[in-house]
């Protein structure tokens, strides 16, 4: 920058320095030490804090798949039925609930689950016959598939 | 039928500021056209002589919620436009909604509690059935 002259050229000052700091630390304010109230320490934990928050929405998915697929297996548990056996089976019977919907039916619906329960049980027991006891028996009911034709 | 969730806009302004040429231009030209285009909307306009805080549109919702939004140099059409985005808002808090959905009923069968799946000879006492 060429300075004709020094009188002339005048530096101009920050005037709202404090509202730039309040920015970062209001999101700050919640975490433990100085760093909720040094700006120093205040930028860097924000900054990771921001980079985690935004890597985890990944995981999260990851995290409440594996919940429902617990809590699935241990409602499956109370009914006699194995959370492997439980969804293959009703796969086969062509019930498409995905683990979120069978986890809340769980909770909030017992009966619901009960009688899914006892009809992933029942295609079992009719894919058991069709492979072992193969011969004139007839082909299980829930067994049967049904066609869309779209 | 649909009830506009914004009760009154308040517009404060200085006549003589110059960061408030854009809302005295908005009060001249627009104010009654957005007027006449929301007619459930109550718009006051105060100015308040001399120097004084910036001019600020204030908007005020059913549920009792109030916002301040600069309109320091901004023109005309800039406010017509923050005007309508306030007139088409609910007065919710602009927050993270943590779930899309809600009910005050979850559950219809019951919630399950530890012993929904036990044989109710456990808890029922009667005067034949004894809790084992």
């Amino acid at each position: 920058m060429v300075v004709l002259s020094a009188a002339r050229w005048v530096r101009s000052r920050l005037s709202d320095r404090f509202w730039r700091v309040q920015e970062v630390l209001k999101y700050a304010r919640h975490f433990r030490g100085r760093k909720n109230r040094c700006y120093k320490l205040a930028v860097r934990s924000v900054r990771r804090a921001f980079v985690k928050s935004t890597k985890a929405r990944r995981e999260k998915k990851r995290f409440l798949r594996a919940l429902w697929i617990t809590r699935i297996e241990a409602a499956s548990l109370e009914h006699g039925l194995k959370y492997p056996a439980f969804i293959s089976n009703l796969a086969k019977s062509q019930v498409e609930l995905n683990r979120k919907v069978l986890a809340d039916l769980a909770i909030y619906e017992p009966k619901t689950f009960k009688s899914l329960a006892a009809l992933a049980q029942r295609r079992r027991q009719e894919g058991f016959l069709a492979a072992l006891g193969d011969g004139k028996e007839p082909e299980g009911i829930f067994s049967r598939i049904v066609h869309q034709h779209y | 039928r649909y009830v506009r969730q914004l009760q009154r806009l308040q517009l404060l302004f200085s006549p003589t500021a110059a960061d408030a040429r854009g809302a005295r231009q908005f009060v001249e030209e627009a104010a009654q056209d957005f007027a006449r285009q929301h007619p459930d909307v109550v718009l006051y306009v105060s100015p308040h002589s001399g120097p004084g805080p910036a001019p600020v549109l204030r908007a005020e919702y059913l549920n009792g919620t109030v916002r301040d939004e600069l309109i320091a140099s901004k023109t005309s059409e800039e406010i017509v436009q923050l005007a309508t985005k306030l007139a088409n808002q609910s007065g919710l808090d602009i927050i993270r909604i943590r779930k899309p959905f809600h009910t005050d009923n979850p559950s219809v069968q019951g919630q399950w509690h530890p012993l929904t799946n036990k044989p109710s000879i456990l808890t029922v006492q009667g005067p034949r059935l004894q809790p084992q």
